[in-house]
């Protein structure tokens, strides 16, 4: 589909008119053009700038509400539940809300779904944990603004140096993970025209910005002259050999699938090629992912900042709005990971399967009538008091909503992933992330990228790819996934993980009063 | 580490030293809140040392509340009516859940995931709620009295009480898959911190630890008190590795012996005397028998008791007119104040990741160790 937000166009068009109109009249004129391209990459930065900082609100917003509810319920599965269920136990009726009567289908199936899977058994026990209701606001995004609360109070604080520190690298440090993380987001696209600055090579200058923080941390952690500091430091520093090769070699993988280092051709190919990176690397996806993971140092991988046994680590001796941004800049690189992973692998901006099916059924129109003529139908049967000639104004929307929403879209959905893990797994050490990188990451990464050149070489014919094979190896993958997350054998677990498991004989049951006999 | 660092789960020291990340030497230092609970207890009514032993564990209280009472009664020669030690079994049993799950609550963060935390107090909340119900407070109850217990189950206490242990049933094993299944936990825990069982037992270490390392030795299995002998229940022993019970083992044990409280409250709320919907009014027979108030100079009361961390042993001895109602002496065997010297040596040879993955799974309690 057309993008027809073309922001740079608009931009480049009112600066030149500025600039011709001011510059143009004097007689300076012959650097009116220059004056207009300062002006229009000034203005671009700034609006990437914003949308990011604004939008990174959302981010936090996911990690507290997604975070909470795993754990307030019983994982994702009773998040789901509870979107029927409802808080404290009742029903929930945030779909009569929804405007044109859509919320009635849903309606429909809560009924259904409270009849054959409602939680009324056990109402008595479990409601006394579910009383935290939104009370009726859902749509205030309630804790949204909470972040503001928590960057006031971080100035409001005391910046105290350690009297042993290195105070100069003290001080350094956290300007090194800023300013390090911010420039990530100067190559970051937000659509094929939203961008800060697009050089040919900015895959390559990315993955180099993006590794920068790490020494930051391991200066900061160095410097604050702290036994948890040292360690965290040192474990990042080590951590860093682990993922580093793995997450190029993935990289390379889809600017070898793309023939680009480009970001920007990156997304671009996966769009007028019709096919999604992710349905033809998933392995490649899924090392992304984990690599990503690692090197914004979350859970599963997040030694430096141990709080069990290094009390929060390289972060210990920090405080006031140096911390805070600090940690602002861990959102950050948790932000840039996530659209990487949608920029990467899940079609950029693109609407979901847009040009696919616009590929397949050429007549787009024919579609959209179609859609809406259902939604018409949809609307007469469900609230006939609405004027019908409205109904089919959403689906105008959908195919109107600008592509760098559907870009931050992707990626929060990637951060709910982020969160999802972050919520189920356990932090492993310092020598198991190494094995598992080098053991692991690094063998299938080079796999995955052996499968991007055999896609590039012998497949790739130019134009869009045949959808036999990503619809192959999607099949393959998922089949894959489904095997490996089915239940395993439990004794056959405990032999293969536990190669000391030689048991001690049983000395028979025991029985009451064995002991006094 | 320590005194006040996360991995201490309450206020010790561990001085540790390493190499790089690797453990070489470990000394635990203790006594940090010492509050000599020992000599207070001289000085009170035999009744009212109850509320001390309560405090003694804040994660555990009851079941130490009730130690005492056993050696008390021991002193005093009390026959406790049947009703009332169903009653008590169902406290005990109850608090020995909970005490359970607020240890892998703070396990699992030690290792890194705050969701099993989140979800282990839920459902200990299920539990306070029922000990509330019981006693009246939310962490120290006062519940038993010498010669019974404070007050019969509340009407309706019963049907309360199924519903939420086999909620617990259920809900339980979704925590165990949570854990279980993952990849990530089982290498955090399995092959670390190996205890072998003979050094366990020449340490003194007891309970839930001794019985990870495939020592099948549960105060209410070998020397039946109370009502153990006649409820359904079996011994949670796991059978380790030939290198010792790792951290793994000790988490697998006291999940299974979760179950198996739950199982025994059920049980006895099956088969209490009188049923389990009736309510019998304060000091009545059925619930409390009247015990004498002062005890005869040299006479010693004494009494093993399976506490959640492990055999917790009062020594009393009554002082006669002198003394009044007050003890002569009172001395309290803590269990963790000789697990937690044995953990530390386990961690030599480990990295410092490990320490929390380790200590947190031997459940150390300081208020009882420092006494």
């Amino acid at each position: 589909m057309e993008d027809w937000v073309v922001f740079r166009t608009w931009v480049g068009d009112l600066t030149q008119m500025i600039a011709d109109n001011t510059v143009g009249k004097t007689s300076l004129s012959d650097y009116s053009d220059g004056l207009a391209i300062v002006m229009t990459e000034t203005i671009m930065a700034v609006t990437v700038f914003a949308t990011i900082m604004g939008t990174i609100l959302a981010l936090l917003w996911i990690e507290r509400k997604f975070f909470a509810r795993i754990m307030d319920r019983r994982g994702a599965t009773m998040a789901l539940r509870s979107l029927w269920v409802g808080e404290g136990g009742e029903h929930a009726d945030w779909y009569d809300d929804l405007p044109f009567g859509v919320g009635k289908p849903i309606r429909w199936l809560n009924k259904l779904l409270n009849e054959k899977a409602g939680n009324a058994s056990e109402y008595e026990t479990v409601h006394r944990t579910k009383d935290r209701g939104y009370h009726g606001v859902w749509w205030m995004l309630p804790g949204m603004i909470q972040n503001v609360a928590d960057g006031m109070k971080f100035m409001t604080k005391e910046w105290m140096v350690p009297a042993k520190a290195d105070k100069f690298i003290f001080e350094v440090a956290p300007f090194i993970i800023i300013t390090s993380t911010v420039m990530i987001f100067a190559f970051i696209p937000l659509s094929s025209n939203i961008y800060s600055a697009n050089p040919e090579l900015s895959l390559l200058f990315m993955m180099a910005i993006f590794g920068i923080a790490p020494f930051g941390v391991f200066f900061a952690g160095w410097s604050s002259n702290n036994k948890f500091t040292l360690l965290g430091g040192i474990r990042s520093a080590a951590q860093l050999t682990a993922y580093e090769i793995p997450l190029l070699v993935t990289v390379l993988s889809l600017a070898v699938l793309s023939g680009s280092l480009n970001i920007i051709e990156i997304a671009e190919f996966q769009i007028t090629s019709g096919v999604w990176n992710i349905f033809l690397l998933p392995l490649g996806a899924a090392l992304f992912m984990i690599t990503m993971v690692a090197e914004v140092e979350r859970i599963p991988f997040d030694m430096p900042e141990a709080e069990a046994e290094l009390v929060e680590g390289w972060w210990t001796e920090y405080g006031g709005m140096r911390w805070g941004l600090m940690f602002a800049s861990e959102y950050l690189r948790c932000y840039a990971a996530c659209l990487l992973f949608a920029i990467f692998f899940l079609g950029g901006w693109e609407m979901p399967f847009g040009d696919t099916i616009t590929g397949i059924i050429p007549n787009q129109d024919l579609i959209l009538g179609a859609i809406g003529v259902g939604l018409i139908g949809l609307a007469l049967g469900l609230r006939s008091e609405y004027p019908v000639l409205l109904a089919p104004i959403p689906l105008v929307f959908i195919s109107m909503i600008p592509p760098t929403v559907w870009l931050l879209f992707k990626a929060w959905f990637m951060f709910a992933i982020f969160v999802w893990i972050r919520a189920s797994l356990h932090r492993v050490r310092s020598d198991q992330i190494l094995e598992f990188g080098w053991r692991w990451l690094l063998p299938l990464s080079l796999v995955n990228l052996a499968i991007a050149f055999w896609l590039r070489l012998s497949i790739w014919q130019g134009g869009t790819w045949p959808l036999l094979i990503p619809g192959l190896i999607t099949a393959i993958a998922l089949i894959l996934v489904i095997i490996l997350g089915m239940d395993e054998d439990k004794s056959a677990m405990e032999g293969r993980i536990r190669p000391y498991s030689v048991y001690t004989e049983s000395k028979g049951p025991a029985s009451p009063r064995s002991h006094d006999r | 580490m320590g005194p006040q660092h996360p991995m201490t789960h309450g206020l010790w020291t561990l001085k540790v030293k390493v190499d790089g990340e690797t453990v070489v030497d470990t000394i635990p230092d203790l006594g940090y809140i010492h509050r000599g609970v020992e000599k207070i207890c001289e000085a009170r009514d035999f009744t009212k040392i109850t509320t001390y032993c309560d405090r003694l564990c804040y994660a555990s209280a009851n079941t130490w509340a009730h130690s005492y009472i056993y050696s008390a009664e021991d002193l005093l020669e009390v026959e406790v009516p049947a009703r009332a030690e169903h009653i008590r079994v169902i406290a005990i049993e109850i608090q020995r859940i909970a005490s359970h799950l607020m240890w892998l609550g703070a396990f699992c963060p030690d290792i890194g995931n705050l969701t099993a935390f989140v979800w282990c107090l839920r459902e200990r909340e299920m539990m306070m709620d029922l000990l509330q119900e019981l006693g009246g407070s939310r962490l120290h109850y006062n519940f038993p009295r010498i010669g019974g217990v404070k007050r019969d189950l509340p009407i309706g206490f019963a049907m309360r009480a199924r519903n939420k242990l086999n909620l617990f049933l259920n809900r339980v094993q979704e925590t165990e898959q949570m854990l279980d299944e993952s990849t990530v936990f089982l290498v955090r825990t399995q092959g670390v911190g190996y205890a072998k069982p003979e050094e366990m037992v020449n340490h003194g270490v007891t309970g839930p630890n001794v019985r990870a390392g495939g020592v099948n030795y549960d105060v209410r299995w070998a020397h039946p008190y109370s009502v153990y002998d006649e409820l359904d229940w079996e011994v949670s022993v796991e059978r380790p590795s030939i290198k010792g019970a790792d951290s793994y083992d000790r988490y697998r044990v006291r999940v299974d012996e979760m179950r198996q409280s739950a199982r025994m409250c059920l049980d006895a709320l099956d088969k209490m005397p009188g049923g389990a919907e009736t309510h019998y009014t304060e000091g009545d027979p059925m619930i409390l028998t009247k015990a004498r108030e002062r005890a005869e100079e040299g006479k010693t009361g004494f009494h093993h008791f399976e506490d959640s961390r492990g055999e917790s042993m009062f020594y009393l001895a009554g002082g006669g007119d002198q003394r009044g109602k007050h003890p002569y002496r009172i001395s309290i065997r803590s269990p963790m104040f000789l697990t937690i010297p044995y953990a530390a040596k386990c961690m030599i040879g480990h990295k410092v990741a490990d320490i929390p993955a380790i200590m947190g799974s031997f459940d150390p309690c300081i208020g009882e160790t420092d006494r």
